[in-house]
């Protein structure tokens, strides 16, 4: 398994130049003038396209940019980023964590919610409680998540003041950029614990309900219909009925050897859902005025950052390497029949 | 026993929402008290006042913290106070001389830098050469350089053009006075130096890595790039707050109260203004206290009316103008906007507006109560042409065209030799996307034209602002809509970029008047407002007749922010809020 970990790992830098490259190449299709327009904020400035043009090389071939962002790449410098006015390796330090807070939050009560409710919808077929995972599921599916985000909003914070947006009060704020506070992680409420701040935690726990609430409803959502089709499936196989002629309790025919095979797509469903929340949640993160990485990811595409773009893209190609892995990993666990060559 | 269930659960939601309302209303306790949170959308471009030339920069640097020579008598554009300055300029006490080349500022005594250094003449004559010298790309620069030197660019091809002697001639120390020697009379000189002198230490920008002021250096410092500046995401103005933090990932900047300010302190200690990019979440932050200011467009304006503990200030004049710009000679290569290129009913050639009666016609089809009434809920003016409302010369008499379909089709019936009206013209319009009045205008636009003659098709394409620039910058713009916002409150500010044929938009239109570009010259140049008045108002007369585009909307401004908040007042040229005289109570 370590010589089939190792070798994954090291198809990475072949993944970072492969998606580098291929963003380049794509970028080719805008002109000079189009890729400018991120310099150009105002009808003031169309004056200095040409200028900028020249300024910051993009009349040059397209390998010759290229290879100007190798070298500076192998220099440990990934460019500066226009629309996050700042070093895109800053950029993505300083987004991350807060994206990663959000996305552990979430994902453990997708994943929990989502295999349990799928598995006794599938166990429970056609009662009632699978007409109310069924109808949360579709609706969760269906319902955009900026609607059900706004929902949430409005009531628990426009109306009751509870849970507000952002990422923390106006004085816990104020105390975070204070002296006295130490960033360890850039996860708010792990380093609220670490700096011994009870009361930091809870701010920063309370504006995480509404974010993790509105990604848990729209994702589990996903994750049920998943684990319960599989559930089904698995349920009809004849293991399962002879484990039940055997005599074995429901619950470990259900726990022990159902859900156990019929987890493999939910693995799959799974990693490919972490990575998404990682890559951002740009919607959750509008909504909520939460300062993730989706939202400048975005930004940066629709305003051309080609740094930035880049940047992003060779994070997010790395992270879907390594889920894959992980997942890969995880079969071998849950079905041992399942070599990894 | 289900639907008592669901009975129960329903009575339990209205109750808890009929019982718990957070909402704070009129008469509700003051939040944070001696902070000020203003929710914006659009980050700063860059904190140094010498590269900001955007809104979202200029609202935090000016008047906040840095500070100019003279200042506006608040709302009042038209009249100048000392700030950084102990007179203001005129021709009676001497300051300005009889030829109106030279500018005398007394430089006031006393005034700290928020690192406790004290301002002198020659920090204040470093700012303005360094204003002027950096000259990036599409910056302010040339707000100085043009009457200082009488170039607006310090680069020629990427060449540098000027020298260092030139530029330090300009603006030289006389005892504790700084002079300024203008290459011409220019009658908005001060205006800019209200608006654009900015004044920050020189020994603490060299200590930094910027310029140090001399010649052998300057031309390294000359056209920098955004990051290459430590006065990017540092500030040291005289103003009345200083600079805590700029959090990009926040996208918050913290301001905090100067305490060493040279006029008594702020009584705010603090202003958050922090980037919330969706409207609803903007709102509830206002409508809990937890914001004191909001931004909101014009359609939403509804959503905050009505709400307890929030006023709104309406009918605030702008200095911005909407228009329709007609572009003389389409680049035809490669451009679906003129469909066949030429005039046979399919399409437009590319000199289809340099027909004067074209260009009328469309002026009198162009329904512009419908315009204002759809695209600004009513809050907005019909301007008489680029000198518009607020500005010196702006001429209320002046005529203006309305929408008449009449004069349209006997216009279009005159147009291309009697024969547009027979054999039709068929283009597509254009504006950027996201731009919800500027796609109303398109929409009347069409249906405008369209109802006119039934062989007139407009058609109406979005773009991307990135491919919207590209479009007019390289001549394919048919009939497009784009805005101007003020720099300084002079006419000329709007004369040069709409009617000179070296301006922004004539350049880009190909429209060119040598009567234009007299005119303009001379308004620029002459320093007695009557005279400049006359002029202005010949050019407004000139636009009518010259149709070089559809001037369609001056915005009515307006501002929403929690009743608790005192002090306020507006200023049409400023990008933000001057919160010095602000206090909450």
């Amino acid at each position: 398994m370590t010589t089939f970990i190792l070798r994954r790992l090291l198809l990475l830098p072949l993944v970072a130049v492969g998606v580098s490259a291929l963003i380049f190449l794509l970028l080719q299709f805008l002109t000079p003038a189009m890729r400018a327009s991120l310099y150009i904020h105002d009808p003031k400035q169309l004056n200095a396209l040409p200028d900028l043009i020249r300024k910051y090389h993009l009349d040059q071939p397209v390998y010759v940019q290229y290879w100007a962002w190798l070298i500076q790449v192998a220099h440990g410098d990934l460019g500066w980023s226009e629309t996050a006015r700042e070093p895109v390796a800053a950029a993505i330090r300083g987004y991350f964590p807060a994206t990663l807070e959000l996305a552990i939050y979430s994902f453990g009560w997708i994943l929990v919610f989502g295999i349990w409710l799928g598995t006794q919808s599938a166990v429970h077929k056609d009662r009632f409680l699978d007409q109310v995972s069924r109808f949360t599921s579709i609706s969760g599916a269906s319902l955009p998540t900026f609607v059900w985000g706004l929902l949430l909003l409005m009531i628990f914070y426009g109306h009751f003041g509870w849970f507000p947006p952002g990422r923390l009060s106006l004085s816990g704020d104020l105390y975070v950029r204070g002296g006295a506070f130490h960033p360890y992680t850039g996860l708010m409420t792990i380093d609220a614990l670490l700096n011994g701040n009870l009361g930091l935690f809870w701010d920063a726990a309370k504006h995480l309900v509404l974010p993790v609430a509105t990604l848990t409803y729209y994702l589990t959502a996903v994750l049920v219909r998943i684990t319960r089709s599989s559930m089904l499936e698995t349920l009809r196989t004849d293991y399962v009925r002879t484990a039940r002629a055997k005599g074995l309790g429901e619950h470990v025919v259900v726990d022990k050897h159902a859900r156990r095979n019929a987890l493999i797509p939910v693995i799959t469903l799974g990693s490919l859902l972490f990575v998404g929340l990682l890559s951002g949640v740009v919607i959750t993160e509008t909504v909520f005025n939460y300062p993730g990485i989706g939202q400048w990811g975005v930004n940066a595409s629709q305003q051309l950052d080609i740094p930035a773009v880049t940047g992003f893209a060779l994070i997010f190609a790395g992270l879907l390497v390594i889920s894959n892995l992980f997942a890969d990993v995880m079969y071998a666990i849950v079905d041992p029949r399942i070599r990894l060559q | 026993m289900k639907n008592r269930a669901l009975a129960l659960t329903l009575a339990l939601l209205v109750g808890v929402l009929a019982i718990g309302t957070g909402a704070r209303g009129a008469g509700a306790p003051v939040k944070n008290p001696d902070t000020f949170v203003s929710l914006v959308y659009g980050d700063p471009e860059s904190l140094d006042p010498a590269y900001a030339y955007d809104t979202a920069s200029e609202g935090i640097i000016y008047p906040n913290v840095y500070e100019t020579l003279i200042g506006y008598d608040g709302s009042v554009l038209s009249r100048y106070q000392p700030v950084l300055a102990t007179q203001v300029p005129t021709l009676t006490n001497g300051l300005i001389s009889k030829d109106g080349l030279t500018y005398t500022f007394p430089i006031r005594k006393g005034v700290h830098f928020q690192d406790g250094s004290v301002m002198t003449p020659e920090d204040v004559r470093y700012s303005m050469l360094r204003f002027m010298l950096q000259d990036r790309d599409g910056g302010p620069s040339w707000l100085l350089l043009t009457p200082l030197l009488g170039t607006d660019s310090t680069r020629s091809k990427e060449k540098i053009v000027v020298t260092y002697a030139q530029a330090a001639r300009s603006v030289t120390v006389q005892g504790d006075t700084v002079v300024f020697h203008l290459n011409h009379p220019y009658g908005a000189f001060l205006s800019i130096v209200a608006a654009w002198t900015f004044v920050l230490p020189k020994a603490w920008a060299a200590a930094h890595g910027d310029w140090d002021g001399t010649e052998a250096s300057w031309q390294k410092f000359n056209n920098p790039k955004l990051q290459d500046r430590y006065e990017f995401d540092h500030m040291n103005g005289t103003g009345p707050f200083k600079l805590q933090q700029w959090d990009r990932q926040a996208k918050e900047i913290i301001l905090v109260r100067n305490d060493q300010y040279w006029r008594k302190p702020a009584r705010l200690a603090r202003v958050i203004i922090r980037n919330v990019a969706e409207f609803t979440n903007r709102r509830l932050q206002l409508q809990q206290g937890d914001a004191d200011a909001i931004a909101v467009d014009r359609p939403d304006q509804s959503k905050v009316e009505g709400m307890a503990g929030v006023t709104i200030h309406d009918g605030l004049p702008t200095l911005v103008v909407q228009v329709l710009h007609f572009n003389f000679k389409i680049d035809p290569n490669g451009n679906p906007d003129i469909g066949s290129g030429k005039l046979d009913g399919n399409g437009i050639p590319p000199d289809f507006f340099s027909d004067v009666h074209v260009r009328r016609g469309f002026a009198y089809a162009f329904d512009y109560a419908a315009y204002i009434r759809d695209g600004y809920r009513g809050k907005a003016d019909e301007p008489n042409g680029p000198i518009i409302n607020g500005l010196l010369g702006y001429d209320p008499t002046a005529p203006k065209y309305t929408h008449d379909p009449a004069k349209a089709a006997a216009e279009f019936k005159e147009a291309w030799g009697g024969k547009l009206w027979d054999t039709g013209f068929k283009f597509t319009t254009t504006y950027n996307t996201g731009n919800v009045s500027r796609q109303v205008g398109a929409a009347i636009l069409k249906d405008s034209i369209e109802a006119l003659n039934p062989k007139f098709k407009v058609d109406v394409r979005n773009m991307q602002w990135s491919t919207f620039l590209q479009n007019t910058n390289t001549h394919k713009g048919t009939l497009y809509a784009l805005g101007w916002v003020v720099d300084y409150p002079d006419p000329d500010d709007f004369a040069q970029p709409f009617l000179a044929s070296n301006g922004d938009y004539p350049k880009r239109n190909s429209y060119s008047n040598p009567q234009a570009d007299t005119l303009v010259k001379q308004g620029a140049e002459t320093t007695d407002p009557a005279k400049r008045v006359a002029i202005y108002k010949q050019l407004t007369k000139l636009a009518y007749n010259d149709v070089p585009g559809l001037y369609v909307a001056q915005p009515v401004g307006f501002a929403v922010m929690r009743s608790w908040v005192h002090g306020w007042y507006y200023n049409a040229v400023y990008g933000g809020i001057d919160y010095y005289p602000i206090y909450k109570e």
